[in-house]
């Protein structure tokens, strides 16, 4: 039988354990949709100033479609404001479900997502570990999401048949359509690329950063 | 390395706020995205157009960002070489925006909890 006055300390130290860790997670979690918010809103200002200081008659052309998705976004001076907005709301949205997913495997073998012999020094923490299944499931989750969100608001606004560009898709994901059946069909197959090549990222991030602890 | 729940608060708490390689993860990503623009432009190649139609007209529109790449034979080799640094420069990013807010807060949890210890 469990002596009582030994398990109670053992207890509270789990229960604290257990609190930071989940503490640890949600900061995690706020520091990848922040960071994803930031950078796509980058990319998307950035995509729009190139256009916009090159000039020419049709000016984004293409890159004005995304006003489809993002309200108010247009290959415009205002409009790459706009964007910036829109991408770091999209950005931190998808980061916040991408580190969402994939934490919650791994929350009870945390300590073990690390490249061991990395942490030496007390202010140092070790280096992460990546797992290729958990960020495949995640990622592959959420690509397949947004194509299926995507694709389907195309087709509640009416305007599936005047969608080629989206319809160009379905050159690398056979039997694509802008159609719901369509974006289910994609969705699939973008999970299985997101999934793969989650596993040579992993495969290849945690075999450099290996290589880089030992070295 | 121990099971977690033989590991001390301090471990698993390091183990949670792990730092990533940037290195790493920028060469990873850069060859990812090297090979999905390489593979993709080669695709179309592969594919080919009708007569009288241009390959990839819509993916040859990157050439507004990356210098040099079109859907050609020696445009898919500019399309790697764009793809491997940027790839590398978003990772890199990443790692670095992830591990600076990380490193301060773990430190001032370690400085917390020595902080502690002396009482």
């Amino acid at each position: 039988m469990a002596d009582p006055v030994k398990a109670e300390p053992l207890a509270a130290l789990r229960e604290a354990q257990h609190t930071m860790l989940h503490r640890a997670i949600r900061f995690n979690l706020v520091a990848l949709a922040l960071t994803m918010g930031a950078m796509t809103g980058f990319i998307l200002w950035f995509a729009t100033l190139v256009l916009l200081l090159r000039g020419g008659s049709a000016v984004g052309l293409h890159l004005n479609l995304l006003g489809v998705f993002l309200p108010g976004y247009a290959v415009t001076w205002p409009g790459a404001w706009i964007g910036l907005l829109w991408g770091f709301v999209a950005g931190a949205a998808s980061g916040a479900l991408l580190y969402w997913t994939y934490s919650r495997p791994l929350r009870h073998g945390f300590a073990n997502q690390v490249i061991e012999g990395t942490s030496n020094d007390d202010l140092r923490a070790p280096v992460m570990r990546l797992s290729g299944h958990a960020l495949g499931a995640s990622l592959g989750a959420l690509g397949a999401l947004q194509l299926i969100l995507a694709t389907n608001w195309l087709v509640v606004r009416g305007t599936a048949s005047q969608s080629p560009t989206a319809a160009l898709l379905g050159q690398y994901l056979p039997g694509y359509t802008v159609t719901p059946l369509g974006s289910i069909v994609g969705a699939l197959q973008v999970f299985v690329w997101a999934y793969v090549a989650s596993l040579v990222v992993a495969a290849l991030y945690n075999g450099i950063a290996r290589l880089r602890a030992h070295a | 390395m121990k099971p977690t729940q033989e590991i001390g608060g301090d471990q698993l708490v390091k183990a949670a706020f792990a730092r990533i390689d940037a290195v790493a993860l920028g060469a990873a990503l850069g060859v990812l995205l090297a090979a999905l623009l390489w593979l993709a432009t080669v695709y179309l190649l592969i594919k080919g157009a009708p007569p009288g139609q241009h390959i990839g007209p819509h993916l040859g529109l990157l050439s507004n960002y990356l210098p040099g790449y079109s859907v050609t034979w020696p445009g898919s080799l500019f399309g790697f070489f764009h793809g491997a640094w940027i790839g590398f420069v978003v990772g890199a990013f990443l790692a670095a925006a992830w591990n600076l807010p990380h490193h301060i807060w773990l430190m001032l949890i370690v400085r917390r909890h020595r902080g502690w210890q002396t009482l």
